[in-house]
């Protein structure tokens, strides 16, 4: 058994749990019953000794005073217990001891009296007397020989045994015990006599086992039904975590279109799949674009190589003049240009993606920035006949980031303006704060970007171009978003057909 | 034999024509999938060379367009080099599939098999009497031994012995030895055939007044 799963831990406490209740309610349950037994034993024998005690003692309040609790006995006769039988009809009319009677004489019970007192059966009660020296002065035939308790005072049961009976009068002292299946009362008459009732609690034990057989029986039957109930439900609560975990078990083995399936999603467990799921899709979509991303860079390198191939396989197919040999130079230059760059674009986002490319964090003018910038791609706009328009306001606060970084993102920006832009067309540059965010836009007058390309142009290695005439690998657009990505701040693109495109930074203001 | 080659790597473009023209291919090119799918639709070429990713029209674009009307073999030349990608290629129309960066080497292999397997032959060996014609290595033989025949000569010569037995046109002649680039003068079909009889003696190509030139 595995001691580490959550459902034998939470059986093996729920058992132990479920032990200590039964056990706990069991033995209650026990000891209630057997002090209702022992009560009903001692109060048997309690009004026995009371008898006796009478009888020893006669009350000078006349005949027919039955015993010593109270009540009224003498109008209907003692009661009698069913254990030691019916009572003796035959026994002479009722009829106290004579007045004045001491214990030292020979002592006649009452015939109701002595019909407590059967000795023809070992089992019925017995008793023995004493006078006040401690002499015997009379003993039932089936006393045993040695009475217990002032033998073995000591073994009594509680001292709650040993407190005067309710109603039993205070002179009256009296010493309940019960030693074996013998249970014993010693009464200690105001007149210091004692008188020793016993009886056999045989029958009384008997029942106390067979209760506690039954307890048991029954808690047992409990238990096993709590252990299997337990084991049921704790099967039924971690089921889902067995699925999510088949689940996960099946995508670390490499399917990553695995999903947990979703019975309910209210409960805790529901909830975790819930996520789990979530990041699960998160997972394979990373998964999916670091392939795509993988395939696209692959295949923007073997265009490349294939030129080179081609070129060098040409060139070296037969002897060629000096002319031909310079051209095949120069287009293998023009190849391992392009894939250096292609290189440097991908170790840029690679190192941006794993977060190594550390940003300066300096205080710098957005407007500034603007204006360098512009001044870097004037000549290139001039010559394309284009409008370099700057409309840069003074900013209130300095932006913090890294300058060079975000100049490289602008550079892109007005390459890709001028680039795209319509012949005789302008470039417009602004800088702006709103909300504690500075803006920075550039605006071409070119033909935009259609509609269905707009969200992807962000995304690696996407030409909205497909010609790939314009010389560019398709990372740029990627490498601004990243490094704006990295200064908190975020790019966004509105472009209108026919009208031009307008690129907009945000960076967040100290 | 005349090849259109559809590729918008204007590099790629450059040397893939010249290698192939000196080959012997009369080579036309087109650097976009419209220009391509146009020129590949008007001319008879012998074989096209299409890459896959163009601009205005993809290559696949390119290629169901011109199932529609031509059986001209097509081997498509792409970056992608999945399996799925091949499987696409084959299964839209193209005869074969090169992926880049490729060696030039292989690419003619695969455009003579091309071609061969169009003309429904197994061999690159042609046998016409005492002459053998060696298509992979371009060489003609006589009684085993080697005849010094030109580029051009021997483009002709391949293209009446692939047809043997056929009338073949001046114009078809024009269509498939010269690309659009070549100046083409008008007796410069009879100089080739002209020094080819020289070589291998005047009736082993006969003149069909008003028709053309056939190889028995």
């Amino acid at each position: 058994m595995n001691f580490n799963s959550i459902r034998t831990r939470l059986q093996l406490w729920y058992g132990l749990i479920l032990v200590v209740i039964l056990t706990g309610f069991g033995f209650t349950a026990w000891q209630l019953e057997r002090g209702h037994l022992l009560g009903r034993v001692n109060s048997e024998l309690d009004r026995r000794a009371g008898f006796l005690a009478t009888a020893l003692h006669p009350r000078p309040g006349g005949p027919g005073r039955g015993g010593p609790e109270g009540g009224e006995p003498g109008r209907e006769g003692p009661p009698f217990d069913q254990m030691s039988g019916p009572p003796p009809e035959e026994g002479p009319p009722e009829q106290g001891p004579p007045e004045g009677q001491s214990p030292g004489r020979e002592l006649r019970l009452p015939p109701e009296t002595a019909g407590m007192f059967d000795a023809s059966d070992p089992n019925n009660f017995y008793f023995i007397i004493f006078d006040q020296a401690g002499q015997e002065i009379r003993r039932s035939t089936n006393a045993p020989a040695q009475a217990l308790i002032p033998a073995e005072a000591g073994n009594a049961e509680s001292p709650e045994d040993r407190r005067p009976p309710e109603g039993g009068g205070g002179p009256h002292a009296r010493i309940f015990q019960i030693n074996g299946d013998r249970a014993e009362l010693e009464l200690q008459t105001p007149q210091g006599s004692m008188v020793h009732v016993g009886g056999t609690i045989a029958p009384e034990l008997q029942e106390l086992r067979l209760v506690a057989f039954k307890l048991v029986l029954v808690g047992g039957g409990i238990l096993l039904l709590g252990l299997a109930g337990g084991w049921w439900l704790a099967g039924r609560a971690i089921r889902p975590i067995a699925d999510i975990s088949a689940t996960a078990a099946q995508i670390s083995a490499g399917d990553l279109s695995r999903r947990i399936s979703l019975t309910e999603t209210g409960s805790e467990l529901g909830r975790l799949a819930v996520v789990l799921n979530s990041t699960f899709a998160r997972l394979e979509a990373a998964f999916a674009q670091q392939k795509q991303f993988a395939s696209d860079a692959a295949h923007e390198l073997r265009t490349p190589v294939t030129v080179l191939l081609t070129q060098t396989q040409l060139s070296l197919g037969r002897e060629r003049t000096p002319a031909e040999y310079r051209a095949t130079v120069e287009a293998c230059q023009r190849a391992t240009q392009r894939m250096r760059k292609l290189i440097e674009s991908l170790l840029a986002l690679a190192r941006l993606d794993a977060g190594q490319e550390t940003m300066n964090r300096l205080n710098f003018d957005l407007a500034d920035l603007a204006r360098d910038g512009a001044d870097w791609v004037r000549p290139l706009a001039e010559a394309r006949g284009l409008a370099l328009v700057l409309e840069l306001a003074p900013a209130p606060a300095p932006c913090v980031g890294d300058a060079d970084r975000l100049a490289q993102v602008l550079t892109n920006l007005l390459t890709n303006a001028i680039e795209y832009n319509r012949p005789q067309g302008e470039v417009r540059v602004t800088t702006g704060v709103e909300n504690d965010t500075a803006i920075l836009t550039v605006s071409d007058t070119g033909t935009g970007i259609p509609a269905e390309d707009l969200p992807r142009v962000f995304e690696r290695f996407y030409r909205s171009d497909k010609s790939r005439t314009s010389g560019g690998n398709g990372l740029g657009l990627a490498i601004g978003k990243a490094i704006v990505d990295a200064h908190g701040g975020s790019i966004d693109v509105t472009s209108e057909s026919g009208r031009g495109t307008t690129f907009t930074v945000r960076l967040p203001v100290r | 034999m005349r090849l259109l080659v559809i590729e918008d790597e204007p590099n790629l473009l450059a040397s893939l024509a010249q290698a192939l023209r000196e080959e012997g291919y009369a080579v036309d090119t087109a650097a976009d999938g419209e220009e391509g799918l146009f020129k590949a639709e008007s001319v008879d070429y012998d074989a096209v060379i299409l890459d896959v990713m163009l601009p205005v029209m993809n290559g696949w674009e390119v290629l169901t367009g011109l199932r529609k009307t031509k059986k001209t073999p097509v081997l498509m030349l792409t970056a992608k080099d999945q399996s799925r990608d091949r499987v696409k290629g084959l299964d839209t129309g193209a005869d074969d599939y090169v992926v880049k960066p490729f060696d030039l080497a292989e690419l003619f292999a695969r455009l003579r098999a091309l071609i061969r397997r169009n003309t429904h032959r197994t061999t690159n060996d042609i046998q016409i009497g005492s002459v053998g014609i060696d298509t992979g290595a371009r060489t003609v033989t006589q009684d085993g031994k080697p005849v010094e025949i030109t580029a051009r000569e021997y483009a002709l010569l391949e293209y009446l012995a692939v047809h043997r037995g056929e009338v073949v046109t001046r114009a078809t002649l024009y269509e498939h030895l010269f690309g659009d680039d070549d100046d083409t003068l008008s007796n410069l079909l009879d100089v080739h055939v002209s020094n080819i009889r020289k070589k291998l003696g005047h009736d082993f190509i006969s003149t069909r007044r008003g028709h053309g030139y056939c190889l028995e």
